[in-house]
């Protein structure tokens, strides 16, 4: 295997000299100058010259044609320059009267006459060493993130060089200037730049905006959680992202999703379902569509995605941005949850084409498997990057071919935490269980899955399952939405419940061991999980309707009684 | 247009001898007058009163954006017997404009200010102390000024801002007057900064006595000063240089009066020149050119002055019944005296090489002091104006 790092044929492009000097003019403008400049910083040469870094790979999370994901070791001392010009206040009086009181003010007479002096400042040896994680897919872009501070030293040379004060205190300020850049706006450059590149869609609705000139970049990340999502996880001031949280932002998106539906449609149903849950009172208009309120808190889970007859597209669309097969879970579930089975058979095709796609797409599935108790989340979060960042970070851990084997330690370690916690775990264990099987969903969804699944292994299922609680729970949580907003805290919580009144939680988890066998995939065992699911939903029910709780009580309820979704006929 | 506090702080300068003019910052204060005067920006209105001699309150509420205020007040151990009514104050007191400078006094001898009673001295000295709160930001000035001798002043001025480094600053000023010559050093505490001021009057000595009187005959009659200062941050070793001087023609002067300063800021190669000439009894013109020879940039601003007075309503001469009976005209020496002029308003306007204008008209109506202001930038076709205030006093 081998690697092919192409240097020079950036510097072949004069288009991209003359757009990174654009972008980085309106970087270094974007914050208030301190009072010694006195005019705009301009960008006047810029260099990456020919030397190109030394790399070294640590780590390579995903490769394929159309996307890459890896860590990199950097070091460079080449011969890359970049000269600034602007104007400063060289008289040291002026600025220093410049944001006194006027009532202190020694009122000088002419000793704070200003003197303007245009100044060129030549940024070269630059010596960088860094860690670096490289993200790249044909539909999102580059993503490139520090893991540290990659400024090494520089040289700055300027006019003042004969004076050494003022030299010094240059090359203090900017040495400070230029670390701020490197870990804040390099990263959002780079992909700004690489969309250009790469994305045609991106750079058509950048013309767009372009062409309004006005408040282009606001517009561009509140609308368009799908485009820009790597740019933001850059912004997290590069303590919280995993490598592999970023990738999956970049990749999951998995190029299937853009072909079948356009950003264009997906923007909008994502404002819409925005719109519901703001005060906005802006909803895009969408053809052929029936806008539903929500029917009753239990559907309000769901009806980030439910509320509309376009639903499919719109699960799908926010799955998008953590993982392709998300959405077909979700609108299974529900409508097993509601035991329409005419839905089913499409469902179950449609999973399987996923599954059969790769090793990818069975990573996807899988995940999307385990997304399901999360789709509440999943909806939610897609608006707020950030939440996509977290989301998709915890399907991505598992994701990896890489990191696949973790996943499975990692997760059963959970549910083991949870038995040893709760006080009354036996019982909570099986109510937990008919619970989901109550709902329809656990032997459904396995009969369901199984064609697609023998793709997969067998550890998959169990991870779907334990996650299940999440599923279940968030419902049935009012305040749900706080525990979304990252997943693990979610899991921390449910297992601290059992030591509070809320057992609902608990009750989930025993959830692996019933679906343990049937991801084996036997029929007999099948058959054998129908029934003993078919056992416990029984008993289940029979404890519930003993069970005087509130949550227990409206949560069945609801579902039964609760208005099937609006989509549903045209999901079929 | 002054604020009444700084009105009363002049009348206190007046009141203790003091020449606030003869100093080396109040070089161009004419040029200043007339060329840097601030327009008002939204609706500003002062309340204020001398309510006793020895004590002065102000009350000043604006609406820039919000609505903003101050509170000050203002304690001098010298009685002030000042004009403090708006309505009778003389404009040429609180506009600042063309400035004629004066032929020196002779200072107070040391013991013309002892005072004995019962073989004790019980002179206190002069002091004026001043403090101003805005509101909405919680910004404290305070003022201590003190006259230490008859040639000697002490100006201790602060800040409290939670926003400043340190939550404020404190600036003292020393400041020595002899007349021919005076001398100022400050140190404040923002950076440590120290300055010295200096500025040397050629001409007579006001110390001695005058054996020759001036001669007239000159077509000039006038000073002619000359001053540097100095300063020097001691923490953050930065400093600043200029040179400066002026010839100014005294009140004496037969032709039209006039003054030009020409300053010089060796380091940064900054010079200045200002030339101003009161054109007419009403009138006053002012020109000032900055060039740079370091980076050849150079500014030059236009401004001018113009009193309107209102006029007078010629009174019939009628004789009086005096006259008539006795069948004689009336004594020509009452009808010539003359009366006091009525200010109705001074125009200000200056203009700058970018076409930058301000505008400013001072004035009274009835009891009150009015200022109207605006700036107009002629570079800007769609929204020409900048800035425009309108600032209201009273004080009784």
């Amino acid at each position: 295997m081998a690697f092919n790092f192409n240097w020079s044929p950036l510097t072949a492009d004069a288009d991209f000299y003359k757009r990174a000097q654009e972008m980085l003019t309106t970087a270094l403008n974007k914050s208030p100058k301190p009072p010694i400049i006195v005019d705009d910083i301009l960008v006047n040469e810029l260099n990456l010259g020919s030397v190109p870094p030394e790399l070294e790979i640590l780590e390579i999370g995903d490769l394929a044609e159309d996307r890459f994901r890896g860590i990199f070791k950097m070091c460079y001392s080449g011969d890359a320059f970049l000269t600034l010009k602007t104007r400063v206040q060289a008289n040291p009086l002026n600025t220093y009267l410049f944001s006194k009181p006027s009532f202190t003010s020694p009122q000088p007479l002419a000793a704070s006459s200003g003197l303007t002096i245009p100044l060129q400042i030549t940024l070269s040896e630059i010596k960088l060493s860094a860690f670096i994680i490289l993200v790249f897919s044909r539909q999102k872009g580059l993503t490139l993130v520090f893991r540290n501070d990659p400024l090494e030293s520089l040289k700055v040379s300027s006019t003042f060089d004969s004076i050494p004060f003022v030299r010094d205190y240059l090359q203090k300020e900017i040495e400070m200037q230029l670390r701020t850049l490197m870990m804040d706006e390099l990263p959002a450059i780079i992909h700004r730049l690489s969309l250009r590149l790469w994305c045609p869609e991106h750079r058509a609705s950048e013309d767009e905006v372009m062409a309004q000139a006005t408040k282009s970049e606001k517009e561009e990340v509140a609308v368009d959680p799908f485009a820009s999502p790597p740019q933001d996880a850059v912004d997290a001031r590069g303590n919280v992202l995993d490598a592999s949280e970023i990738s999956s932002l970049s990749l999951d998106g998995g190029s299937e999703i853009h072909s079948l539906f356009s950003q264009k449609n997906l923007l909008r149903l994502a404002a819409l379902t925005d719109s519901h849950r703001t005060l906005s009172l802006f909803t895009p208009s969408i053809r052929d569509a029936v806008f539903r309120a929500w029917a009753g808190p239990s559907e309000r889970g769901d009806s980030a995605g439910t509320s509309t007859p376009v639903t499919p597209s719109l699960v799908r669309s926010h799955s998008s941005v953590a993982s392709s097969s998300t959405t077909y879970t979700f609108s299974r579930g529900s409508d097993d949850g509601h035991g329409h089975i005419p839905s089913r058979p499409s469902l179950v095709s449609m999973h399987s084409a996923t599954t059969g796609l790769s090793l990818g797409a069975g990573r996807h599935s899988r995940s999307h498997l385990r997304k399901k108790k999360n789709r509440v989340v999943n909806l939610r979060k897609s608006k707020t990057t950030d939440d996509v960042v977290s989301e998709s970070g915890e399907s991505e851990a598992s994701g990896t071919p890489a990191s696949e084997p973790a996943i499975p330690t990692q997760i059963p370690e959970e549910p083991e935490d949870n038995i040893i916690t709760p006080p009354r775990s036996p019982s909570g264990k099986v109510r937990f269980r008919t619970c989901s099987i109550d709902l329809g969903e656990s032997p459904r969804k396995l009969r369901l899955s199984t064609p697609g699944r023998s793709a997969l292994s067998s550890r998959t299922v169990p991870e779907e399952v334990t996650l299940e609680p999440a599923l279940t729970l968030e419902p049935l949580e009012p305040t749900a939405p706080i525990f979304h907003r990252e997943k693990r805290s979610a899991y921390n919580t449910t297992s601290q419940y059992p030591a509070e009144k809320l057992t609902a939680p608990i009750t989930l988890q025993p959830a692996p061991i019933l679906s343990d066998p049937a991801s084996a995939g036997g029929i007999i065992e099948q058959a054998w999980v129908l029934k003993m699911a078919g056992e416990m939903t029984r008993r289940a029910h029979d404890e519930k309707s003993a069970r005087e709780g509130f949550w227990s009580s409206q949560s069945t309820d609801e579902r039964e009684d609760s208005p099937p979704p609006a989509y549903e006929p045209k999901a079929m | 247009m002054l604020e009444f506090m700084d009105y009363v702080q002049h009348a206190f300068y007046n009141a203790s001898h003091w020449n606030s003019e003869n100093s080396y910052s109040q070089l161009t204060a004419t040029a200043r007058g007339l060329l840097d005067f601030e327009t008002p920006r939204g609706l500003r209105l002062n309340l204020s009163s001398l309510s006793s001699p020895n004590f002065a309150t102000s009350y000043a509420i604006g609406s820039v954006g919000l609505v903003d205020g101050a509170l000050s007040y203002l304690y001098t151990s010298l009685p002030l017997r000042t004009t403090s009514q708006s309505g009778d104050i003389d404009l040429h007191d609180v506009i600042r404009g063309y400035r004629q400078i004066q032929e020196f006094r002779r200072h107070d001898e040391p013991w013309m200010w002892e005072q004995w009673q019962g073989g004790k001295r019980i002179d206190k000295r002069d002091t004026l102390l001043y403090g101003r709160l805005y509101l909405p930001q919680s910004t404290l000035e305070a003022l201590y000024l003190r006259r230490i001798g008859p040639t000697q002043q002490l100006k201790l001025s602060a800040v409290s801002d939670s926003r400043l480094r340190n939550g404020g600053t404190i600036l003292a000023l020393h400041q020595y007057d002899v007349g021919k010559y005076s001398t100022e050093t400050l140190y404040s505490t923002d950076g440590g900064l120290i300055g010295a001021r200096g500025l040397y009057n050629f001409g007579p000595d006001p110390r001695k006595e005058r054996k020759e009187l001036p001669r007239m005959e000159d077509r000039f009659y006038g000073r002619f000063s000359a001053g540097a200062e100095m300063y020097y941050g001691s923490l953050n070793k930065s400093g600043g240089v200029s040179f400066g001087g002026r010839f100014a023609t005294l009140p004496a002067h037969k032709g039209t009066p006039l003054t030009a300063t020409l300053t010089l800021n060796p380091l940064m190669g900054n010079i200045s020149t200002t030339y101003a000439v009161k054109a007419g009894k009403n009138l006053a013109l002012c020109s000032k050119f900055d060039f740079n020879v370091y980076s050849y940039e150079s500014d030059l601003v236009l401004g001018c002055e113009l009193w309107r007075v209102k006029a007078k309503t010629e009174k019939k001469r009628e004789r009086s019944m005096a006259a008539k009976l006795e069948w004689r005209l009336d004594n020509t020496e009452e009808k010539s005296r003359p009366e006091p002029e009525e200010v109705a308003g001074v125009l200000k306007a200056r203009v700058d090489q970018n076409w930058k204008i301000g505008l400013l008209w001072e004035g009274r109506v009835k009891e009150l002091l009015f200022t109207l202001g605006s700036s107009i930038d002629m570079k800007r076709r769609d929204q020409p104006f900048r800035a425009l205030g309108l600032e209201l006093q009273y004080s009784s």
